[in-house]
């Protein structure tokens, strides 16, 4: 099977728009949390969010005219031309070669949808506007960032909710495997907005905090109320491996393995759910040709939420046995917020700076996680994790899990 | 050593007939579901015609969920679901669930809960909106409501690649089924009748104002529809075993990016047709074997034009002798839908050898060329048929059926 390679990330999110500065800020646990600027939060259960405050595209991408990106397709042009940068894609290789896009988003903008009808209605329809409608489409930033930086290989948008920027990754890694991609960006992206976390909130889902110290979505502590959300973008740059080396690129990580599993009970039956989690981080393992001890390392998706982060932990116990009780164990949700489509991807690219410089970040506000719990994630951050391999999950609150396995390239 | 994947059953929701029988006659038939727009109040647009499914009641389909529960996109994709598998003679009881698994498209998902939400946003009562916005809005429930409802834990990915995304589901779950992730896959797409999508069309002038001529002199543009279409999709060697009727097998895909323009696509049609190369060299056919190809055909002068001139970039010659439908011309533009339902139309016809019409085609144009089928329904023997859909952001995707050859 060909190998799969990661050459270059982007990312655009509360705690930085590099690499290194997202990492540094999450093994610092320093939070991303904090008010909501972008929309009035008055009259909502929870008034914080992660959000990119101060948060201009022009920076990343130049005098391009903007205007017609909302803010979520300005994240993910930004964190593309990053990306683009980081692994050597210079435009003019574009031009020649196609390189590709593959984005998960589980809104894309659903404020950019919401704004369209309600002009119409308010206004008129003759006064809905026409460039706004382009935008109402859910490939919509994945089409916009694909002019800005000529993209014209396969440019696909997957939405799966919070799973979506992972299995982005894992439906582009697909692709190269089959020979059908030269070099594809995959990664997700989401916005903090008004309507989104309306909706959340009127649906309970959301952390019930008042602000005050310590009060924040604390993913697997047997507290937990809900989570957070956060918004960004990150992708990363996925080549096949022999290619990569040959064009002299900078190889970051192997994605070795990806499973993909689906609670058809919604979070219903327990049971249901911890199997669907399990079936996904061991089909990984059985893609990786690695033994579950042979994980270093775990990123999890859990944010807060009290169900999920439950179903995660269980299947994490399942899966890993005995070895779960001493695997260094991380979410960092619990710092960036539950930034749904971005999610998956901006813990690949924490989880590549772990192997990189042996730090994973802990979870600052963890106290006690339920007595049942088989898995004891750490507070603070580990100063000395060696990881060949690490393993990345991302789960959802419809249903939807997927894992993905990142081995360290030497050299 | 890869499967060959085969489609052996076929749902669909559409505005002239439920289930593939009454669909497939009323598409030889010529028959039109083009009428009124009843679902919401037109009196300010220009224009006051759409394709919806009128009379549509999701209760026969749904024996899990709660039919009150899930937006129109959902319970259209449940119906064509549940419809499919009974077409393929699948019994959900008999499959092994973590080996079944869901990949439909969509352009807009659930609109109509957006709708919803700003109707009471407007009137200062956003107190009215509960926890069904959440609970039905977001686009991935369509294929997380399939899942639920047939009891289905295998892969499970929505891709909302607008008005191409049926071709991209279809795709995709034919990657999934060949890397041995599953042993079978409902694939297509689903979408319902919005003011939003319909607003957006009528503000872009690209409505027709009373029916959908594609390739005509004088069509007026496309008309905004809705419906469903799931196909199951299974290796070759399981549908043998169980004896399944094999409509066609998937030969290939080929997806691109125009990379040019958000609505309007690449005027020399590159992208379009690298899709199309990609799918036929995948599928090991060459341009002269291509016996029906399903147009994107939505009716705009852009589009019609454009199109026509990448089937000639890619078949050159041969592009004079291969006949070109748009059954849009029928339904209008069933957006996410569209692609899927063009999708059962090519497996039906490499099936039966019969290709539908493009109907209203009243006055050839200059610049359109080529032999649309026009008005009648023709008997054509169909080994090989390409299927191409474009979409919003300049997403292209083309998949070729064929005959199984056993």
């Amino acid at each position: 099977m060909k190998r799969v390679v990661i050459t270059g990330a982007g990312v655009v999110s509360s705690l930085g728009d590099t690499p290194e500065a997202l990492h540094a800020a999450l093994c610092e646990g320093r939070s991303g949390i904090g008010p909501i600027g972008l929309f009035d939060t008055k009259g909502l259960g929870c008034p914080l969010g992660g959000e990119v405050k101060d948060f201009d595209a022009q920076k990343y991408l130049g005098r391009r005219n903007l205007r017609p990106l909302d803010r979520t397709s300005r994240l993910v042009a930004s964190a593309a031309q990053m990306a683009l940068d980081d692994s050597g894609w210079r435009a003019e290789m574009r031009a020649v070669e196609e390189v590709g896009l593959v984005l998960g988003t589980m809104f894309c903008s659903v404020r950019t949808i919401s704004e369209f009808d309600r002009r119409a209605l308010e206004a008129g329809p003759a006064y809905a506007s026409p460039m706004d409608f382009a935008n109402t489409v859910i490939n919509a930033a994945a089409g916009q960032t694909a002019i800005l930086h000529d993209l014209r290989g396969v440019n696909t948008t997957v939405s799966t909710g919070v799973t979506s920027g992972l299995q982005a990754i894992a439906y582009a890694v697909d692709l190269i495997r089959a020979g059908r991609a030269r070099a594809l960006l995959a990664g997700g992206a989401d916005e903090l907005c008004f309507e989104s976390f309306y909706g959340f909130d009127r649906a309970g889902l959301l952390c019930r905090s008042d602000g005050h110290e310590g009060h924040y979505a604390i993913p697997f502590d047997a507290r937990r109320n809900g989570f957070t959300p956060g918004e960004g973008a990150a992708l990363v740059m996925l080549e096949e491996e022999s290619a990569a080396l040959a064009r002299g690129a900078r190889v970051l990580a192997e994605v070795s393995g990806t499973g993909c599993g689906y609670d058809s009970s919604r979070g219903r039956d327990e049971r249901k759910g911890v199997e669907s989690i399990a079936h996904a981080m061991r089909f990984a393992l059985y893609e990786a040709m690695l033994r579950a001890y042979e994980v270093e390392a775990l990123s999890a998706s859990a944010n807060g939420s009290p169900g999920g982060d439950r179903r995660e932990a269980l299947a994490i116990a399942e899966v890993f046995g005995q070895h779960a009780r001493t695997m260094p164990a991380t979410a960092v949700k619990a710092l960036l917020g539950e930034t749904l489509g971005a999610s998956g991807a901006m813990q690949v690219i924490a989880a590549i700076e772990t192997m990189r410089d042996g730090r994973l970040p802990g979870i600052p506000q963890l106290e006690e996680v339920e007595a049942d719990f088989p898995l004891v994630p750490a507070r603070h951050a580990c100063p000395n994790v060696d990881a060949d391999n690490v393993l990345v999950n991302s789960v959802g609150f419809d249903g939807h899990s997927c894992s993905i396995l990142l081995a360290r390239v030497e050299g | 050593m890869q499967s060959r994947v085969v489609i052996t059953g076929i749902g669909v929701v559409t505005s002239v007939g439920t289930g593939r029988e009454q669909f497939w006659d009323a598409m030889l038939a010529g028959r039109c579901g083009v009428s009124a727009v009843e679902s919401f109040d037109t009196s300010g647009y220009s224009v006051h015609r759409g394709g919806e499914v009128k009379g549509f009641d999701p209760a026969p389909y749904l024996f899990n969920l709660d039919a009150a529960r899930l937006g129109r996109a959902s319970q259209f994709a449940v119906a064509a679901a549940r419809l499919a598998l009974s077409d393929a003679g699948l019994d959900c009881a008999s499959l092994d669930p973590l080996r079944a698994g869901v990949s439909m498209g969509t352009t807009s998902g659930e609109p109509r809960e957006v709708e919803r939400f700003n109707d009471s946003y407007v009137k200062d009562e956003l107190e009215n909106v509960g926890a069904e916005f959440i609970g039905r809005y977001p686009c991935h429930l369509i294929s997380s409501h399939l899942a639920e409802e047939l009891g289905f834990a295998g892969p499970n990915v929505m891709i909302p690649t607008a008005c191409a995304a049926g071709n991209y589901a279809i795709a995709h779950a034919f990657d999934v089924l060949r890397a041995g992730r599953a042993d079978v896959m409902l694939a297509g797409g689903s979408d319902a009748f919005s003011r939003i999508t319909y607003t957006g069309f009528a503000r872009l002038g690209a409505v027709a104002p009373e029916i959908c001529q594609p390739f005509d002199r004088n069509r007026k543009g496309m008309i905004p529809g809705e419906g469903a279409c799931v196909l199951v999709l299974e290796p070759l060697k399981r549908a043998r075993a169980r004896a399944a009727r094999i409509y066609a097998e998937v030969g290939g895909y080929g997806l691109s990016c125009d990379a040019h323009h958000m609505t309007a696509a690449h005027p020399e049609g590159d992208g379009a047709a690298r899709a199309m190369q990609q799918a036929l060299a995948e599928s090991g056919a060459r341009p002269e074997d291509v016996s029906y190809i399903s147009a994107h055909g939505t009716g705009t002068p852009t589009n019609d034009r454009l199109e026509t001139i990448a089937v000639k970039r890619l078949f050159k010659e041969h592009a004079y002798r291969v006949p070109v439908s748009s059954v849009k011309s029928m339904l209008g533009h069933t957006m996410g839908a569209a692609s899927a339902i063009e999708a059962a139309v090519c497996a039906l016809a490499v099936h039966e050898d019969r290709i539908p019409p493009t109907i209203n085609l009243e006055e050839p144009d200059p610049e359109c060329d080529l032999d649309y089928v026009p008005n009648r329904a023709r008997e054509h023997r169909v080994s090989v048929a390409m299927n191409n859909a474009y979409a919003f952001g300049g997403n292209n995707a083309s998949l070729v059926l064929r005959k199984c050859e056993v």
